[in-house]
């Protein structure tokens, strides 16, 4: 008998399973379904490119993708202006803008009175209490507690006044004491507070907008322990159920019926005509957040995401490179009529993006660093400066890019003080300029490459990384240069890098608030490997200038001196460069109000909806 | 047969630790902790985090910690990419997700393609044979993101379109799990992994029922005026067995394992794409946990194969 169990019975076995699992609900998830909810609730569906956030425990996030979710539930002091460009900042949770001492050095805070937490099972009764002074210490302190994983300490790194030294000892003692005190940190009342920096850094009030430095309470951290970064409670517009978070998926979020009393900006605080165009003047003065709940749905891959688009599923999607000509009249980057008669628009933005090939200025072979006399060999500039001579980065650009991305000079990106006019900086030797790159290599002591070695060049082996060197190899053969290129991992990447072991290197920096002294600080002497200065640049000219910016705040006088930083660094050629990308996004017509920045994503709460023209 | 199965386990029980063994090394030939630190970190923040996670204890150590993890099934490591959830919790989550895809396509696409492979044996060198074998290679050649991309494009996107309403989802998981939610969300998925296995598979069982076909005992039956489809169904597909079971054993681990390429186009969490995440985001506890379960399932599985060839084939013996 026992011959006569079959494929049939094992087949019978395996359809059981799942049809038994179909009658379980899914473990905690949430997922596809669209919409769905009461008929008043107005609900929208937005895609996410990538595998989502990791935490949001603002602390532990560090991606703009935890900064995406972490936006939806938390608050920071200042918040960025949602429709003014140049970007600006604006009182959040405080009452107005911080007033700051005569020396630069202190920053009074008023918190907005009523602000109050969302309704939690931390709380007694289950009702958010009010935020005071104490709940921003508590929330920066968390930053310094290593048992909390934090990836955003150097935010505030040698920045406030007895802070570093509140961290040390804290995590030297046997439980991390919260109520410690902090030299910097002063309550004067339950509205206000100060805090003292060391020197006078202008940034400081960008850093009060990002959202690592969100406040949080303290009954819900102690609550549920390490699971607070799922079980995220904050003061922001919307709130999130663990369950609602299937991870690597998607999330929903629901408004927040206790949020403060928030509206959408005055019709004058538009800066961009192509804004009020597109009618985002209108909805001024609405109560925020509009909508009721907010459907994020991770993309890995593109094509789903652009399916759900085209099926008008999610409100809008990035356009990826590929797509790009599908949508677009690649002349004039104009959307094509199809999708224009539908009524689908577009919205274009320069991202903060530096990327470049950078040298390490300490290599025996490219930098030529003299630490005795703290010059460089000029020979090997003239090296560096010939490498960048033969580098077509327009090529680059139309090969790989669709000729999307912005080719510019200087490290300063596109939009903010010190960007050079029309990207041409008298100082460039940014190429193609073959003869001219022969000459200088002939000044080097290298015609046609005679004598230089094979270079390493370490690159990302992701993406189209492989094709990229190819080209890169390619263009640099014209001068004679040789490289051999090493395509490795991330990991490895950043880490050959940060031992000073990778003469030649690509690498990509993305702004962390809209200031030129944040790209500035990545030929800072003192901030050498394994730190921002990937370059080993030294020169105590620039360093010097450099620490003279920090306390100035934006004025022509400052601007001329990031102009002359930059020129300082275009002729020592540390890098090769530069290049930006400008992002497309298109939008269905249902969804309202749209005006996306990838510097700062507080924007959901002023989205609407028209369901009228959603399918 | 306890006592072979006992033997099995007892054989098998070295192995699996050699294999958990070489899962650990080669987990640790490049810094977990550095790769997971990313772009800003210090040397004291690496040591920080290696100790908090016990990595700067002895490899012996951490090599017993793991094993006793394994034997308890209890991965509550944190998860490095998704703070907050263990191992533990990341594959409890992936499992339905990834079975309700796998488990009906293996069954839809064994039974059609055993099927077919009866079929083309019976028309052995015939105008049907050939067509088959025909379709089966060209089915084989293409790649399966191919069917993926074109599956998603035309099989959801352009049908719903067309049609006007929504036959599958382009993409997506249900909330929860019903039949009819099972339909728009898995059925699309389901279609095209049953679309490329049905190719190799065909081959497959073709080639060994048309082996079967020229044994002795067909002859016999035949002779004894046995009818054609008790020669197939009754007499062939028995003897078949093993290598039936062989292969549906094998695929067995994929079950649990899901289809990364399918559940990363399709959006559905399993855990192919969560294994792929967790390497993406170097996950490592994940990633330890993940490849111990999946090498463990190898070896049931094998196990099982070994014990269902004695049920199947008194020639085998469970000695």
């Amino acid at each position: 008998m026992r011959n006569r169990i079959s494929f049939f019975a094992l087949a019978a076995a395996i359809v059981a399973l799942p049809i038994g699992l179909a009658g379980c609900p899914n473990g905690g998830g949430e997922g596809g379904e669209g919409g769905g909810g009461g008929a008043a609730k107005k609900s929208i569906h937005l895609p996410m490119r990538t595998d989502g956030p990791k935490s949001l425990d603002p602390v532990q996030g560090s991606t703009v993708y935890d900064n995406r979710a972490c936006s939806m539930v938390y608050d920071t002091l200042l918040q960025y202006k949602y429709l003014v460009r140049p970007f600006t900042l604006e009182p959040n949770l405080v009452e107005a803008m911080p007033t700051v001492s005569a020396d630069g050095l202190t920053y009074t805070f008023k918190l907005k009175k009523g602000v109050r937490f969302h309704d939690d099972g931390c709380f007694p009764d289950g009702k958010g209490r009010e935020v005071v002074a104490g709940d921003v210490f508590y929330s920066w302190k968390r930053l310094a507690d290593e048992d909390n994983k934090p990836k955003s300490w150097w935010l505030v790194e040698d920045t406030i006044v007895g802070f570093d030294e509140f961290k040390a000892a804290q995590n030297a003692a046997e439980t991390f004491d919260y109520d410690a005190p902090v030299e910097g940190f002063k309550t004067i009342d339950d509205q206000t507070f100060s805090v003292t920096l060391k020197k006078p850094v202008v940034r400081f009030l960008w850093l009060m907008s990002m959202f690592q430095l969100s406040v949080v309470p303290h009954e819900a951290v102690e609550k549920y322990g390490n699971k607070f970064g799922r079980h995220p409670v904050g003061t922001g517009p919307f709130t999130m159920e663990e369950d609602a978070w299937v991870a690597g998926k998607s999330m929903v979020f629901q408004k927040n019926p206790t949020y403060r009393d928030d509206h959408y900006p005055s019709a004058d605080e538009i800066t961009d005509p192509k804004d009020r165009a597109r009618g985002l003047h209108e909805p001024a003065g609405t109560k925020l957040p509009i909508v009721d709940e907010v459907r994020f749905t991770m993309f890995v891959e593109d094509q789903p995401m652009w399916l759900q688009f085209e099926s008008r599923e999610i409100g809008y999607t990035q356009v990826p490179a590929e797509y790009f000509p599908q949508a677009f009249v690649k002349l004039t980057k104009q959307l094509k009529p199809e999708y224009a008669d539908k009524g689908v628009q577009f919205h274009s933005e320069m991202l903060l993006d530096f990327i470049f090939r950078g040298f390490n200025m300490e290599d025996e072979l490219l930098g030529g660093w003299d630490p005795e006399s703290r010059t460089y060999d000029p020979k090997k500039r003239k090296l560096r400066q010939a490498i960048s001579m033969a580098i077509s980065w327009e090529e680059f650009n139309t090969t790989f890019y669709n000729g999307l991305n912005v080719v510019y000079d200087g490290m300063i990106p596109p939009g903010l003080d010190g960007h050079p006019a029309d990207g041409k900086a008298g100082a460039s030797y940014r190429g193609p300029d073959i003869e001219r790159a022969k000459k200088l290599m002939v000044e080097a002591g290298y015609p046609n490459g005679e004598g230089l070695p094979t270079i390493d060049y370490y690159v990302n082996r992701g993406g189209n990384s492989p094709e990229q060197a190819e080209l890169f190899a390619r263009q640099l053969k014209k001068i004679g240069v040789e490289i051999n290129v090493k395509l490795v991992d991330f990991s490895t990447l950043i880490q050959t890098v940060d031992n000073k072991k990778a003469g030649f290197f690509s690498f990509a920096w993305s702004s962390d608030y809209p200031d030129g002294e944040n790209n500035l600080a990545l030929f800072y002497g003192p901030n050498e490997a394994p730190s921002a200065n990937h370059f080993n640049y030294k020169n105590d000219e620039y360093d010097k200038l450099y620490e003279k910016i920090l306390s100035m705040p934006s004025s022509p006088e400052r601007t001329k001196i990031y102009e002359q930083m930059r020129d300082m660094v275009l002729e020592d050629a540390p890098y090769c460069g530069s290049m930006g990308r400008e992002r497309f996004y298109i939008i269905n017509p249902w969804l309202k109000n749209f005006r996306p920045s990838e510097q700062f994503y507080t924007w959901v709460k002023y989205l609407d909806v028209d369901d009228s023209t959603r399918p | 047969m306890w006592v072979y199965i006992l033997r099995r386990i007892l054989y098998n029980i070295p192995v699996y630790l050699g294999i958990l063994l070489l899962v650990m090394l080669a987990l640790r030939t490049k810094d977990p902790v550095w790769a997971f630190l990313g772009k800003r970190k210090s040397v004291a923040d690496h040591d920080a985090l290696e100790h908090k996670l016990g990595l700067d204890r002895a490899f012996a150590v951490q090599y017993v910690l793991f094993v006793g993890d394994v034997v308890t099934l209890s991965f509550d490591q944190e998860s490095w990419g998704q703070p907050g959830k263990t191992a533990n919790e990341l594959l409890g989550d992936a499992i339905v997700p990834s079975l309700v895809i796998t488990a009906p396509a293996l069954l839809l696409s064994s039974l059609i393609s055993i099927c077919v492979g009866l079929i083309s044996s019976f028309y052995r060198g015939r105008t049907p044979d050939r067509v088959l074998v025909i379709l089966a290679v060209l089915g084989m050649s293409i790649s399966f993101l191919v069917y993926i991309i074109l599956g998603q494009y035309f099989g959801a996107f352009i049908l719903n379109d067309k049609v006007g309403h929504r036959i599958f989802a382009v993409e997506g998981y249900p909330d929860s799990l019903t039949p009819f939610t099972w339909w728009t969300y898995c059925m699309l998925p389901v279609a095209i992994s049953v679309i490329v296995t049905m190719g190799y598979d065909t081959r497959f069982y073709r080639a060994v029922m048309v082996e079967e076909g020229t044994r002795d005992y067909i002859t016999t039956a035949r002779a004894k005026g046995a009818s054609k489809s008790k020669i197939m169904f009754v007499h062939m597909l028995k003897n078949a067995m093993i290598p039936i079971i062989t292969r549906v054993m094998i695929t067995l681990p994929f079950l649990i394992g899901g289809s990364i390429l399918l559940e990363m186009y399709f959006g559905i969490p399993g855990m192919g794409r969560r294994l792929i995440l967790a390497i993406r985001d170097n996950d490592f506890p994940v990633i330890q946990a993940f490849t111990a379960v999946f090498a463990g399932l190898y070896i049931i599985t094998n196990i099982l194969t070994d014990v269902l060839y004695a049920l199947v084939d008194p020639r085998v013996r469970l000695s």
